[in-house]
């Protein structure tokens, strides 16, 4: 069906169905004056609106880091390791000592201490954590970033719906971005070599206005041609190029080179900092979904020295995004999650490496709807198992969702099959929602 | 009496421990060996004796990585940055001093036993009155990151026999000799090979230069890490060796590995010099003699353990090796 929109005006970005759901939503109260489409964007009075200027950036920290060695410390334990805990800004709660920045900043945070998620490989693991799920026979679920197109997504943007960055070549394929039974409309644009598109930008010879020219004529017959004519296909087509020009238009977009000196020397210097400078810019675009992979924490040898080297930049990108956010208001529409396929084992290998471990470890959401400085889990002393707020990964997904003002308990269709969007049962951890 | 040869080794105990042992020290002529490990304790224990009992001495507040022993005093350092000295005869520690901003990677006593050496990650070699624990001298050259923009590791230091140089060893594989009376830098060597960047797929390192040892005549300095590492999630680059003539900046012997993977954790030499041992280990543990003079791989030897860390008696007879829950002991000759 082709999207109809009561405005086109970039401030007034609203399609028919969300307008619908705000306007029974809203109800009586506001039904009376069709007119005053701002209210029913204003904070508390239609949830339904309010949750497409939510925006979620996914930091995916592929190949599994240590739960140890950043947000569940276990200093002293025998499976503790060199680190020390360090006092963050919420009482009683500890962390990493390799997170000091984050530590300042926990106030902003969940910790969710109890992931219990039951699989430790790669590939069904990272797919188990992008989905929420593990797909059925003939059928494949859409992943976090899918839905989140599908939910957060405004017909008429000019933005992508679902960006995501995976650099390295390690595990990107485990867990690439994937529509499911959505379908290639909720597809991501993924990056692969590196922080900007390759395909996007217009050819050197062309000039804007000749691009521009070339719309408008590709329009002009479009529409002739169209004229009296119904077809899905013709307005399909028509979309497709109208995203085109948007995408080619966001180029702008991935490159940070004109941020501020002092921001994006907060960032650091490294790709992972940069990506998640420009996931900042993709948010605050409008982009819902934007997930930047910053691999390979899967330290089978030598653990505490590759999380000596790769947390002290988690700590510093992830602190700066998260003040960055703050400073620009977009604290309480922009949710932060960490995560990654599973976390590491509590038992030390004789290469001084932790191996794959999906049964007690950790990820954090920030932003939100969530509860700053809340802990939900508990792992016993020695790290080896969940003693209390166990967390699965529908849980955790419903959680999200629940957060961003989604019914976790949607359902989307397949063929005339209803598939709620987590499985039925599951439930939001209500505890670290707002 | 002279050295023995390396077809002489032979293991001779073998104890087991839950603790995960990075640095050993032996009184000489006793069996008395002063441990440091993950237990965050410093513990001395008796190889001679039939059962293998450690007894705590203190502790750390995490890995202990260093133990050196000049004359009575014990002294360790560990990942709390921090550098104990203990009284072994009195038997209590007479000191703690806040010695690194990071962690300790190895501390080691002067020949004469008057100076200890101190490497840490705050890439700084630090030198103190083994007698009193003032700081003598800070050596200061090893940059702070990597050529990648991520922090650097200073993981070894060893005396010259003579005790006039101490050379030092980086993640990236620099190695600096210095002048240990003045604190000045003489020369400094690359073993770039013992680090390995992997930008395409994993985007973090893997590797370092992490033991270090002058020949007798304090000539050459060998120089043990690990080759090239394609997977860099394993330790499973080859076990690699480097011999430099380091006053001429120049190498002159490469031993890359043929058998073993994993780091080279520990180095000495012959008293003789007639061959050079290296110790170290990944998921299990080596011993290899080399002849450096002729260039030439004399043993390679498995242990059952990934070595951190051995003392060879001066005659070169007894070999005490720690590492990963273990403790052997080998003899030679």
């Amino acid at each position: 069906m082709p999207r109809s929109h009561f405005c086109r005006s970039a401030d007034h970005a609203l399609n028919r169905r969300a307008f619908l759901g705000g306007l029974a939503a809203a109800g009586a109260t506001l039904a009376a004056d069709m007119t005053q489409l701002n209210a029913l964007a204003s904070p508390g009075v239609n949830a339904a609106l309010k949750k497409t200027q939510k925006r979620v950036i996914l930091l995916w920290l592929a190949g599994g880091a240590s739960q140890l060695e950043t947000w569940d410390p276990k200093p002293g334990a025998v499976t503790g390791g060199p680190f020390r805990s360090i006092q963050t800004d919420v009482p009683g709660l500890r962390i990493s000592e390799l997170m000091p920045e984050m530590a300042k900043r926990m106030k902003t945070t969940c910790v969710i201490r109890g992931l219990d998620t039951k699989n430790g490989d790669h590939g069904s693991g990272a797919k188990v954590m992008m989905r929420g799920r593990r797909d059925e026979a003939g059928l494949r679920y859409p992943d976090l970033g899918a839905v989140l197109a599908r939910e957060m997504g405004r017909p008429d943007s000019t933005v992508p719906d679902y960006v995501t960055f995976y650099t390295q070549t390690e595990g990107r394929s485990f867990a690439p971005g994937d529509a499911g039974f959505l379908g290639a409309r909720y597809a991501p644009m993924e990056l692969t070599t590196g922080s900007s598109p390759e395909y996007i930008k217009k050819l050197a010879d062309m000039t804007d206005a000749d691009h521009e020219e070339r719309a408008a004529l590709r329009d002009l017959v479009g529409k002739g041609f169209a004229a009296g004519r119904s077809s899905e296909t013709l307005s399909s087509q028509s979309e497709a190029y109208g995203r085109v020009r948007g995408l080619m238009a966001s180029a702008k977009l991935f490159d940070a080179s004109g941020e501020p000196a002092a921001v994006k020397a907060r960032y650091g210097p490294t790709q992972f900092g940069e990506q998640c400078l420009i996931a900042r810019r993709l948010v605050e675009a409008g982009v819902p979904f934007v997930r930047v992979a910053r691999a390979w924490w899967d330290s089978h040898g030598q653990n505490f020295e590759t999380h000596q080297e790769m947390v002290p930049e988690l700590d510093r990108v992830m602190s700066a995004l998260i003040d960055d956010l703050g400073e620009r208001g977009l604290s309480n529409d922009v949710m932060v999650v960490t995560l990654a396929e599973f976390g590491r084992t509590p038992s030390i290998n004789a290469s001084l490496g932790r191996d794959h471990f999906a049964s007690a470890w950790s990820c954090t959401l920030t932003g939100c709807g969530v509860k700053g400085g809340s802990v939900y889990g508990k792992t016993d002393e020695k790290g080896q198992k969940v003693v209390a707020e166990n967390v699965d990964a529908g849980s955790l997904f419903a959680t999200i969702y629940s957060a961003l003002g989604i019914n976790p308990e949607k359902n989307y269709h397949v063929g005339s099959r209803p598939i709620p969007l987590v499985n039925p049962g599951v439930e939001a951890v209500k505890a670290v929602l707002k | 009496m002279p050295v023995p040869t390396p077809d002489t080794l032979k293991p001779s105990k073998d104890f087991a421990r839950q603790v995960i042992a990075f640095a050993v020290a032996r009184r000489p002529g006793t069996g008395t060996v002063y441990l440091g490990g993950s237990d965050f304790k410093v513990c001395s224990a008796d190889v001679t004796a039939a059962k293998f009992e450690p007894t705590e001495l203190h502790a750390h507040e995490s890995y202990v990585t260093g133990v050196a022993l000049a004359g009575d005093r014990l002294v360790s350092g560990g990942y709390d940055g921090k550098l104990a000295w203990y009284d072994t005869e009195a038997g209590k520690v007479v000191r703690t001093v806040e010695a690194h901003a990071k962690w300790i990677r190895k501390v080691v006593a002067s020949p004469d036993g008057t100076l200890v050496a101190s490497v840490a990650d705050d890439m700084v070699c630090k030198l103190w009155d083994a007698a009193t624990g003032k700081l003598v001298r800070e050596l200061k050259g090893h940059k702070a990151t990597t050529p990648h923009d991520f922090p650097s590791m200073l993981y070894a230091v060893a005396f010259s026999p003579d005790g006039k140089h101490l050379a030092t060893a980086d993640k990236v594989g620099h190695v600096v000799v210095w002048d240990a009376a003045t604190g000045k830098e003489l020369a400094a060597v690359e073993a770039p090979v013992m680090y390995t960047w992997d930008k395409v797929q994993r985007n973090h390192s893997i590797g370092g230069a992490r033991s270090v040892a002058f020949s007798p005549d304090g000539r050459l300095l060998a120089v043990g890490g690990m080759g090239k590492v394609g997977n860099i999630d394993h330790l499973e680059g080859k076990a690699r060796i480097e011999v430099f003539d380091w006053a001429a900046g120049k190498q002159v012997a490469e031993f890359p590995g043929d058998k073993f993977a994993g780091l080279v954790n520990r180095l000495a030499w012959a008293a003789d010099g007639s061959w050079l041992l290296g110790a170290g280990g990944a998921g299990e543990g080596f011993f290899l003699f080399h002849d450096v003079a002729a260039k030439k791989t004399l043993r390679q030897e498995k242990v059952p353990m990934h070595v951190h860390d051995f003392d060879l008696t001066a005659d070169g007879r007894e070999l005490v090796a720690v590492g990963h829950n273990r403790v052997t002991v080998h003899t030679l000759g």
